[in-house]
């Protein structure tokens, strides 16, 4: 059954998946590679994250960089000024930003295209203005330090629990796209990004949706830029609201396919390696710069589906015989092959 | 189409969990413990992005320190080696920076970045590696209070106690001389707001009220309404808690107003070259705390000076300066402790830190427990067209300038 | 309460401060009427004719002023050409959204060149006339800011003349209004809408100059600009020159008063507070009129 061998082959890629997160930090032959793995992992949730209202509902937002700071700030907060502990602090803090995104949602998702990624760079601008300014709360330009979860542990092993945690928070996380993706409520959001003028006509409750799915979005943001906090240890708000870091989640999101389940994931990998090496290569000049916005440039250019689909259509010519002109297929052939398109979708 | 996406993903898996074993299996080992090995000393600093002005500062001097050090016979007869990194003056970076140099790399010392906002993740890393981390640049007064027991600061005095041979001066003159109003416009950032409001605690104790408060985000490059409230207020003095342009921005807008100040302090923006030609050369009575200077008498400092001109063409500043003393200080630990490597050798360095002084071009230094230094800086003046140190009395080269003439 | 002085002169250095903005704004409000492009790399622009303002001075001894004569038609070419060959390029179904990726990576790739040829060093230009200035019934003008409002003043009275008053004005608004319908008419949307972005980026040319007068330059100074731009051209009304000048006068104007009470910081937010407030309450902008576009 074509069907039953195709679940197969999921269930197996998946387990290496799973397989080759478990044994990276056994494999990283030191604490650096770790870290870095941590960072690379950090920027694939986060991108996964900006993937439900990226990919579903089409609205490029670059502010998703002030969600994860928020989250960050949050948890942060909560651990120093309430004193509660670590990851009490990070759940009790994405449902505090859950809770802001609805206003910020309600104002900012009334507009769209250009006025929306607009408004998400004004809000990265003025949470940044706020942080910065409200030096007596939040510690402003000095800093504010987050207390380690696990006091007593070295380093290394700091890095290796919190690479297991960012791990599991990617899986959450892919698993709640894929549930969006496959229901009723993400098909609601597909047609959003078609057209969302006709889907309101059809009877798509278009603003309810978007609102969910940013909502959701805003969750899972907060939760890794929380996490980052616990892991990181120091906050300081012109890096946790930064532009930059938003337009690279963006950049990774697209690069790897935003209609793809692991599209931002492969993105995440692919850039977080290529701004490794950049720095490598770059390191002592702006240069690094420049190669990242030709790297967006020409992502935007010439693959603004992304990588994943371009090499699936490229995978997709290898297998040219099966679906040949019409010519060159006789009737009875076309009805079986509509036949197992069927069964496969 | 569904086929093809099912496709994709399953490529992607594997695509995926092949670039991750792939990560995993690069990267590379320590060298080896010989010694006639270079000691390699790893560095993170700013040399591209917001801090990279500074960053090349830190960078020359550090690079003059191995140099001038390496001519001599190098450390415990081991050539010094450099690996300098680019953090980009961004914190995520270098926190990386210190991870690959210590981890990665395997440096056998590592010295401190630029930049009280990059020196606090930094040494955190460094702390909790057991690595000594002597460092040039965090003054503000949070870089002491994370409870380091490795971090020492590399200069006479810490960002609030820069001014306090100028607070004592001005509570010493008779009172119908004294400023009796202060304007404060600092940086919102932790040395520049540090050392602004370390004078401001002290005058205001002494009676000195402060009429006008400012705080402004780094890299504000208008300083036009600043400037009007502080010509509004007719404030006798003015104390700038400045980096570079920021101070002379302030400086050419309160010019554009025709404010005129009976005294007028800033942090880092008078020391720089080209701060004369930036207000137009109206610089007579501007006042500026040092950590360092080119005349000081300190037997180290003779040297650095003749050398680093001679290899550079200019004299060094005080950046540069803040760096050699740093590695001064390194190699004061490293020579009396006998070993250079990561590990227990750290701790013994670390301990020998605190318990010793050591001579420097910015005079003795000598550390408490948390890595604060013990002394003050200088307080320098431009007198005739040129900066010097006014105060204290015992090291002066001019006599203090008071009330300022017109700007 | 504030004095008189301090008001008075809050309110010249914000009506002063307004007029810059106002020019810095105008590109960025015609890109988005032509061609419903979020312009990221205006900014960026900005502080590339600053620097080669700044360039001509320290290196060269020219006045900053004279260097708009080079600038000015180097813009505009650079404008035509980034029109034709990326823009266009790009699929009109998701045009705004890509716009804002590719513009965003052309900021980046400007800012890091900048930084390559110039290096990080914050930079001023020393000028002679820098700090003269000269009263007015109490409060002060500086001879810099005066010369960046009168700039303001002459550029976008040209832009004005060139818009309502000349063949490629009509066909400029035209397509601004409704694209298709120009080309019933026989316009060649693409070569005036290339024409058209060709003078948003020399407007950025003439800002660039006048912010290069009193401010200090550096490579990431684009971003400090970006958000108020966006903000005033959003109030303004997207698509409307005149919308983006009435908006920049007001912000710039509230900006220094704000100042007073609140500090440099917090009155910064009056520019995104002042942009939600828009999209909550009339999205297609105060200022703008028919002109306006919604999204």
């Amino acid at each position: 059954m074509p069907n039953v061998s195709k679940r197969v082959l999921t269930g197996v890629g998946l387990v290496l998946l799973a397989a080759a997160a478990i044994s990276f930090p056994s494999l990283a032959p030191n604490p650096y590679i770790l870290s870095a793995g941590i960072v690379v992992v950090n920027y694939a949730v986060l991108a996964t994250s900006w993937n439900f209202v990226g990919g579903f509902t089409g609205y490029i937002s670059l502010g998703h960089g002030a969600l994860a700071g928020l989250g960050g700030y949050a948890t942060a907060l909560l651990v120093t000024k309430a004193g509660l502990p670590s990851f009490v602090a990070l759940a009790v803090a994405a449902l505090l930003v859950a809770a802001l995104a609805v206003p910020i949602g309600l104002a900012a998702l009334r507009v769209r295209g250009a006025s929306f990624v607009i408004v998400s760079i004004a809000l990265v601008l003025i949470l940044l203005l706020v942080f910065q300014s409200w030096a007596s709360f939040t510690g402003g330009s000095r800093g504010l330090v987050v207390p380690r979860p696990f006091p007593g542990l070295l380093r290394p092993e700091h890095h290796r629990v919190f690479f297991y945690l960012f791990s599991g928070l990617l899986a959450l996380a892919l698993l709640a796209w894929w549930l969006i993706d496959r229901s009723r409520f993400g098909l609601g959001l597909k047609a959003i990004r078609e057209d969302e003028d006709k889907a309101e006509s059809l009877g798509t409750p278009t603003f309810a949706y978007k609102l969910i799915v940013f909502v959701v979005s805003a969750a899972f943001t907060a939760l890794a830029g929380g996490l980052y906090a616990l892991w990181f240890g120091d906050l300081d708000p012109v890096f946790q609201f930064s532009i930059l870091t938003g337009s690279y989640l963006v950049l990774m999101a697209l690069l790897g396919g935003v209609r793809n389940l692991f599209g931002p994931l492969a993105g995440a990998l692919i850039v977080g390696i290529a701004l490794e090496y950049f720095k490598g290569q770059f390191g002592n000049t702006p240069l690094h710069l420049v190669a990242t916005g030709v790297l967006l440039g020409l992502v935007v250019m010439f693959m603004p589906d992304g990588v994943l689909p371009a090499l699936g259509s490229l995978v997709q010519r290898f297998r040219k015989a099966e679906q040949g002109s019409i010519r060159e297929v006789s009737a009875s052939e076309l009805l079986a092959q509509r036949k197992r398109e069927e069964v496969r979708q | 189409m569904r086929s093809s996406l099912r496709r994709t993903r399953w490529a992607t898996a594997l695509g995926a969990t092949t670039i991750l074993a792939l990560g995993a299996c690069s990267g590379d080992d320590g060298g080896s413990e010989s010694a006639d090995d270079p000691i390699v000393v790893g560095i993170s600093l700013p040399l591209t992005g917001d801090f990279s002005e500074p960053g090349k500062g830190v960078q020359q001097g550090y690079q003059a320190w191995a140099k001038i050090t390496n001519d001599k016979g190098g450390l415990l007869g081991r050539q010094i080696e450099l690996k300098i990194l680019d953090d980009q003056s961004n914190a995520d970076r270098v926190v990386a920076d210190y991870e690959q140099l210590i981890g990665s790399d395997k440096v056998d010392l590592v010295v401190g970045p630029f930049s009280t906002r990059l020196v606090v993740p930094a040494g955190r890393v460094a702390e909790e590696y057991g690595m000594l981390f002597v460092e040039p640049a965090g003054a503000a007064k949070e870089v002491f209070q994370q409870g380091f027991k490795n971090l020492f600061y590399a200069a006479p005095a810490v960002a609030n106690d820069h001014y306090n041979h100028l607070a004592e001066y001005l509570l010493a003159m008779p009172a119908a001389e004294r400023p009796k109003t202060a304007a404060y416009a600092a940086m919102d950032d932790p040395f520049a707001q540090g050392t602004a409001y370390g004078l401001k605690e002290k005058l205001e104790a002494g009676g000195i009220k402060t009429v006008v408060n400012e705080v402004y985000p780094p890299n504000t490059t208008d300083f036009g309404s600043i400037a009007a409230k502080i010509a509004a207020s007719k404030a006798d003095m003015i104390v700038g808690g400045s980096q570079y342009q920021d101070g002379v921005n302030l400086i050419v807008a309160l010019q554009q107003l025709n404010y005129q100040p009976k005294l007028a302090a800033f942090s880092t923006a008078p020391t720089n070259p080209e701060f004369a030609e930036a207000i137009g050369n109206k610089t007579e009575g501007v006042l500026s705390p040092t950590g360092y200077s080119q005349d000081a008498p300190y037997p180290s400092n003779k040297e650095f000076v003749e050398k680093y001109k001679a290899a550079y063409g200019v004299e060094p500043e005080e950046d540069q300066a803040n760096a050699y003393t740093t590695g001064q200080v390194v190699a004061a630990a490293v020579t009396a402790a006998g070993c250079a490597e990561q590990g227990d050798c750290q701790k013994k360095l670390a301990e020998w830190v605190h318990a010793n002084t050591v001579e420097t071009v910015v005079g003795p230094l000598s550390w408490d427990e948390t890595g604060k230094p013990k002394g003050a800086h200088m307080i320098q003046q431009w007198v005739g067209g040129d900066i010097k140190i006014v105060l204290p009395a015992a090291v002066k080269e001019a006599d203090f300038v008071y009330p300022k003439p017109a700007w | 309460m504030p004095s008189g002085a301090l008001l008075f002169q809050s309110i010249i250095l914000g009506l002063l401060l307004g007029g810059l903005y106002a020019l810095l704004a105008a590109g960025l409000t015609l890109y988005f009427g032509i061609m419903r492009v979020v312009m990221i790399a205006h900014s960026a622009f900005l502080i590339l004719a600053a620097y080669l303002a700044w360039w001509s001075h320290a290196r060269l001894g020219i006045d900053p002023l004279l260097s708009m004569i080079v600038t000015v038609p180097l813009f505009f070419g650079a404008g035509v050409l980034l029109q034709r060959m990326l823009l266009s390029r790009l699929r009109s179904a998701t045009l705004t959204m890509m716009s804002v990726l590719l513009t965003f990576a052309i900021a980046l790739i400007v800012e890091g060149l900048l930084g390559y040829a110039f290096t990080g060093t914050q930079r001023r230009i020393q000028l002679g006339y820098g700090s003269a200035s000269f009263g007015l019934f109490g409060a002060r003008i500086a001879v810099v800011k005066l010369i960046a409002f009168g700039l303001a003043v002459i550029s976008l009275a040209v832009l004005y003349l060139l818009m309502k008053r000349t063949t490629f004005g009509w066909a400029l608004r035209a397509t601004i209004q409704h694209r298709d319908a120009a080309r019933l008419v026989g316009i060649d949307t693409e070569k005036v809408a290339g024409y058209g972005f060709g003078i948003g980026l020399a407007t950025a040319a003439i800002g660039g100059t006048a912010l290069s007068l009193d401010t200090t330059i550096y490579p990431s100074l684009h971003w400090h600009w970006i958000g108020p731009l966006m903000a005033i051209i959003v109030v303004g009304g997207l698509g409307s020159v005149p919308g983006a000048a009435a908006a920049a006068i007001l912000l710039g104007l509230m900006q220094s008063l704000l100042q007073i009470p609140m500090g440099t910081t917090w009155a910064q937010t009056i520019f995104y507070l002042a942009l939600f407030a828009t999209l909550a309450f009339r999205p297609q902008g105060f200022f703008g009129g028919r002109l306006a576009q919604r999204f």
